[in-house]
């Protein structure tokens, strides 16, 4: 991106054209930084819970007395129709009047969603103020450790059942399949040799990430499986990605809208909810565990569930098979190009899916989700949703598919929820922080404090010592603030930290020295005798490469720190190497510009002679 | 090798005393470091930490027998200003019993009346994780910026500047032994930050003993002469960068809080001894490694020469 050209002679058509082009990238990421005037604000948004009727949403005046009465003092309180909105005086406390609508109103759903403030045509640009991290924001945070090691041991344990269950079915004598440290293996007499190739076939359409060895160990034959390194990555990916998967859409519930849910290194997952103050609800429901259940319908009697597209369904109690016997589900598509899921089960899953699907043939099935969750008494309680009913079109065995679904999307969605029910990985906290809205709130001023200190300081001592040139390396400075911050801004996945504040501190003290080593190198020049502009120009080129050589080392460790770092730590290397490519390009290009302008034009005008 | 310093101008004797200094101060880092060793923070620990303040100040010792009666296990208080105090735990603390009977005490006393800012849990495999993941990152950093010194610079001049981090590195680290201040993840950040602005200088050094050594007319001069020219056009800009950035890193140190106090206090050390390695060791080293104008000459070989040679 940065390149020093040398040009010799000023031409100015070149210089007319740099010009602009930096005028204009100038501009552009000071607008970009305008949004950090208008800080967001945190709305309540209260609605009626989804399977609830609409009566019970409290009027507008209701909840506003009530919030009221309990200190919670309202702001404002617009009706929208189906939802509430709400803001505090202190909008650090909505956390608070969440938790006092919901145990107020139980049949309600309150979510905290953070409103821009700035002037709308900012928003049409669709540009905001830079997010904050939970440093500076307040909330909780988990490091969420998954057992992938359990995961697999189960996944073999699984396939080992199988195996057996397989070789019962295919009527195999002589084969017998038998666990090992590793995994397991299937042997083979003598004169069963040609049954083991089928039993392994098998089991390899339902496990696709298991490899076999085959070995002859004198006159038997062996078959080891085992996961192979290829296949327990892909295993472990799997196994992550359907982690995450279950609990964002758990998260969801909270009704935190600025969430993230993130991988972390190999095994970790990393959650940040901000605005949250009690990390009790949020574990609880992170540490839910799903099942899945496939039910019958009833007409008459039977108990009613809720649907998830809305509505309820009556359903026989009693499930055909569970969520456990499901080996695999995948999407794919029908002969019509219509998407589909596609299930394999077990040979328990699939011995009751044959019987129940020969006696009812062209009758609907139902799909129920269920999660099991403490709730704040310490009781376990249990979440039922139908997510999927569909009609039995034939006979079916152990391995069917789902059609008839409305799009990908839907068919990705599902067979991602029956996965989540078939395959869990324990999970554990490994890390737990909190951190109060008023901590949050007096980072945030301090490290301003910090910033204004440190820039009034740099800024004071530019002047006094360099004069002229001294105030080109302010107004440099300014721009390269309102550059980093409109960088910031910009980028999606940047996030501000306090360790993030102290590198746009450190930033300032340290981009004056890309304008010192040219300075410097200027008074130089013109001591051996050049005119100014000449000495500008020699000072300007002769001081790049040192800037160059000087910059890459910091943006060599800054580019480290943000590969291994986490959180706070990796919103210092953000900034530190942010500032490195603003400082440069204030530094080298636009205070040349400036000064060179500055020089020529006025130098040519006036006549004055110039001290640098 | 002492007389030729002795010897030499008043900017050669400086240079060697201040590397003489170095070195002491780098031993008594090593002494302390293996000593003491460093307070290690909760992020490397792992354990349980909770920040909070009280209504109105509060004596430490006070505090620390009010608590120790509703605690049951082993912890550590600490103030961090009048009524503002950081408990830790270690992480073999069980969550339910200790923890929670010692905050609904403080909470509930009338006299103390303990407000929880916030709490933290790190698990101490998660901490073993850090620490090994930072120990990497230093040495990923030491070693991509040794392969990008030894491709830009002659390896006299490489060697010295990556002795003077090190140096820097150690000295830091020698002062946190020393004054027992707590080591934590935002502590191996400014470390990093530090080797980037440790090379920083003495790059700026290294690169105009090198465009000095080039010169023609300067093959009449010793390398001692160069470097201590080069030094001096390179001093005012050093002595600058350092201070505005010294002023600014102050300003963290005085105005961001707590939380940066360590940050800021790493970061200042890290820039003073850096500036003063840049000048004693960076640019000392090579000289003492045999630096000269003839490794900066262009190498014609026989061939070459002997056709420059003919008329």
């Amino acid at each position: 991106m940065l390149s020093f050209k040398k040009d010799k002679k000023p031409s100015t058509a070149k210089f007319k054209l740099s010009y602009i082009a930096m005028l204009i990238v100038l501009v552009l990421l000071a607008i970009s930084a305008l949004p950090n005037l208008y800080p967001n604000k945190s709305w309540l948004h209260i609605s009626a819970a989804p399977h609830s009727e609409m009566q019970s949403l409290p009027s507008t005046k209701t909840l506003v007395t009530f919030l009221n009465n309990q200190g919670l003092e309202v702001k404002q309180g617009l009706d929208k129709q189906s939802t509430i909105n709400v803001l505090l005086n202190e909008p650090t406390k909505s956390a608070q009047a969440q938790a006092a609508i919901k145990a107020q109103y139980p049949n309600t759903q309150v979510k905290i969603v953070e409103h821009a403030t700035s002037p709308t045509w900012l928003q049409d640009f669709g540009l905001s103020p830079i997010k904050l991290g939970l440093d500076l924001n307040g909330g909780v945070l988990f490091v969420l450790d998954v057992d992938l090691d359990k995961a697999v041991d189960e996944q073999l344990v699984s396939a080992y059942l199988q195996a057996k269950s397989i070789i019962i079915k295919q009527k195999a004598h002589g084969v017998k399949a038998q666990q090992t440290q590793h995994g397991f293996e299937i042997n083979a007499l003598p004169n069963a040799t040609d049954k083991l190739t089928p039993v392994i076939e098998e089991l390899q359409s339902r496990f696709a990430n298991l490899a076999v060895v085959t070995s002859n160990n004198g006159s038997v034959k062996t078959a080891k499986f085992s996961y192979s390194e290829q296949g327990r990555s892909s295993f472990d990916k799997e196994v992550m990605g359907q982690t995450l998967t279950t609990l964002r859409s758990r998260i969801e519930e909270l009704g935190i809208t600025e969430a993230v849910t993130q991988r972390q290194g190999k095994h970790r997952i990393r959650i940040e909810l901000p605005g949250v103050q009690d990390p009790t609800e949020a574990k609880r429901i992170i540490g839910a565990t799903a099942s899945l259940g496939f039910y019958q319908l009833k007409e008459i009697g039977g108990q009613t569930f809720n649907m998830q597209s809305g509505g309820t369904i009556k359903l026989d109690p009693v499930p055909i098979f569970t969520g456990d016997h499901i080996n695999n589900a995948t999407i794919g598509r029908d002969d019509w190009g219509k998407p589909l899921v596609q299930l394999s089960l077990d040979g328990q899953g699939g011995n009751a899916m044959s019987a129940f699907s020969k006696a009812n043939i062209g009758k609907p099935m139902a799909t129920v989700y269920s999660e099991y969750s403490q709730n704040a008494k310490g009781e376990v309680v249990k979440k039922s949703e139908v997510i999927n009913v569909a009609n039995i079109a034939q006979h079916l065995s152990s391995r069917f598919s789902i059609t008839n679904m409305k799009s990908q999307q839907a068919a990705a969605d599902l067979a991602l929820l029956l996965r989540a029910g078939s395959l869990t990985a324990p999970v554990t906290i490994v890390h737990e922080q909190t951190i109060g809205p008023s901590l949050g709130s007096e980072n945030i001023s301090n490290g301003l404090a910090a910033l204004m200190l440190g820039m009034g300081i740099t800024l004071a001592f530019m002047a006094l010592w360099y004069r002229r040139l001294g105030l080109i390396a302010n107004v440099a400075l300014i721009l390269n603030l309102t550059s980093l911050v409109g960088l910031m801004s910009l980028l999606p996945g940047v996030v501000l930290t306090l360790p993030g504040i102290a590198g746009l501190v450190l930033t300032i003290g340290m981009a004056v020295d890309t304008n010192v080593i040219i300075f410097e190198r200027i008074k130089e020049e013109r001591r051996q005798g050049r005119a100014p502009y000449q000495a500008i120009q020699e000072g300007y080129k002769q001081a790049a490469n040192t800037i160059f050589d000087a910059n890459i080392t910091t943006m060599i460790t800054a580019l480290i720190l943000y590969g291994i770092g986490y959180g706070p730590v990796k919103g210092f290397a953000i900034t530190l190497a942010l500032g490195l490519l603003t400082s440069v390009f204030t530094g080298v290009y636009v205070s040349k510009i400036l000064s060179q302008t500055l020089y020529l034009k006025m130098g040519k005008k006036a006549g004055v002679k110039v001290h640098a | 090798m002492l007389n030729y310093f002795l010897k030499g101008e008043v900017g050669t004797r400086l240079r060697f005393m201040g590397m003489l200094l170095s070195a002491m101060l780098v031993l008594l880092s090593v002494f302390t470091l293996t000593q003491k060793g460093l307070n290690f923070g909760l992020d490397f620990t792992g354990g349980y930490l909770t920040e909070f303040t009280t209504s109105q100040s509060v004596e430490l010792k006070e505090l620390q027998s009010f608590i120790a009666k509703n605690h049951n296990g082993e912890f550590e208080l600490t103030a961090q200003g009048n009524s503002h105090f950081q408990l830790r735990e270690a992480p073999s603390a069980s969550t339910t019993a200790n923890s929670l009977d010692w905050q609904s005490a403080v909470t509930q006393n009338d006299d103390i009346n303990a407000q929880v800012l916030s709490s933290a849990y790190i698990g101490s495999q998660v901490g073993d994780e850090l620490f090994d993941q930072g120990c990497l990152a230093m040495f990923a950093a030491m070693i991509a910026v040794m392969i990008y010194l030894a491709v830009r610079f002659e390896w006299r001049l490489a060697l010295g500047s990556v002795v003077a981090l090190v140096h820097d590195l150690i000295l830091v680290l020698g002062l946190f032994s020393l004054l027992q201040i707590e080591f934590n993840l935002t502590v191996l950040a400014s470390l990093l930050a530090i080797i980037g602005y440790s090379l920083n200088d003495s790059i700026i050094v290294g690169d105009r003993v090198r465009e000095l050594l080039r010169v023609k007319s300067n093959n009449v001069l010793s390398s001692a002469t160069i470097i201590n020219n080069a030094i001096k056009s390179t001093l005012t800009r050093t002595l600058i960068t350092s201070g505005t950035t010294l002023a600014t890193v102050a300003s963290v140190w005085l105005l961001a809080g707590a939380p940066l106090q360590g940050f800021a206090i790493a970061l200042f050390t890290g820039i003073v001894v850096g500036t003063f390695s840049s000048i004693c060791i960076a640019a000392t080293l090579p000289e003492l490694l045999g630096l000269s104008a003839k490794n900066y000459e262009v190498k014609v070989d026989a061939h070459t020469q002997t056709l420059l040679d003919m008329p």
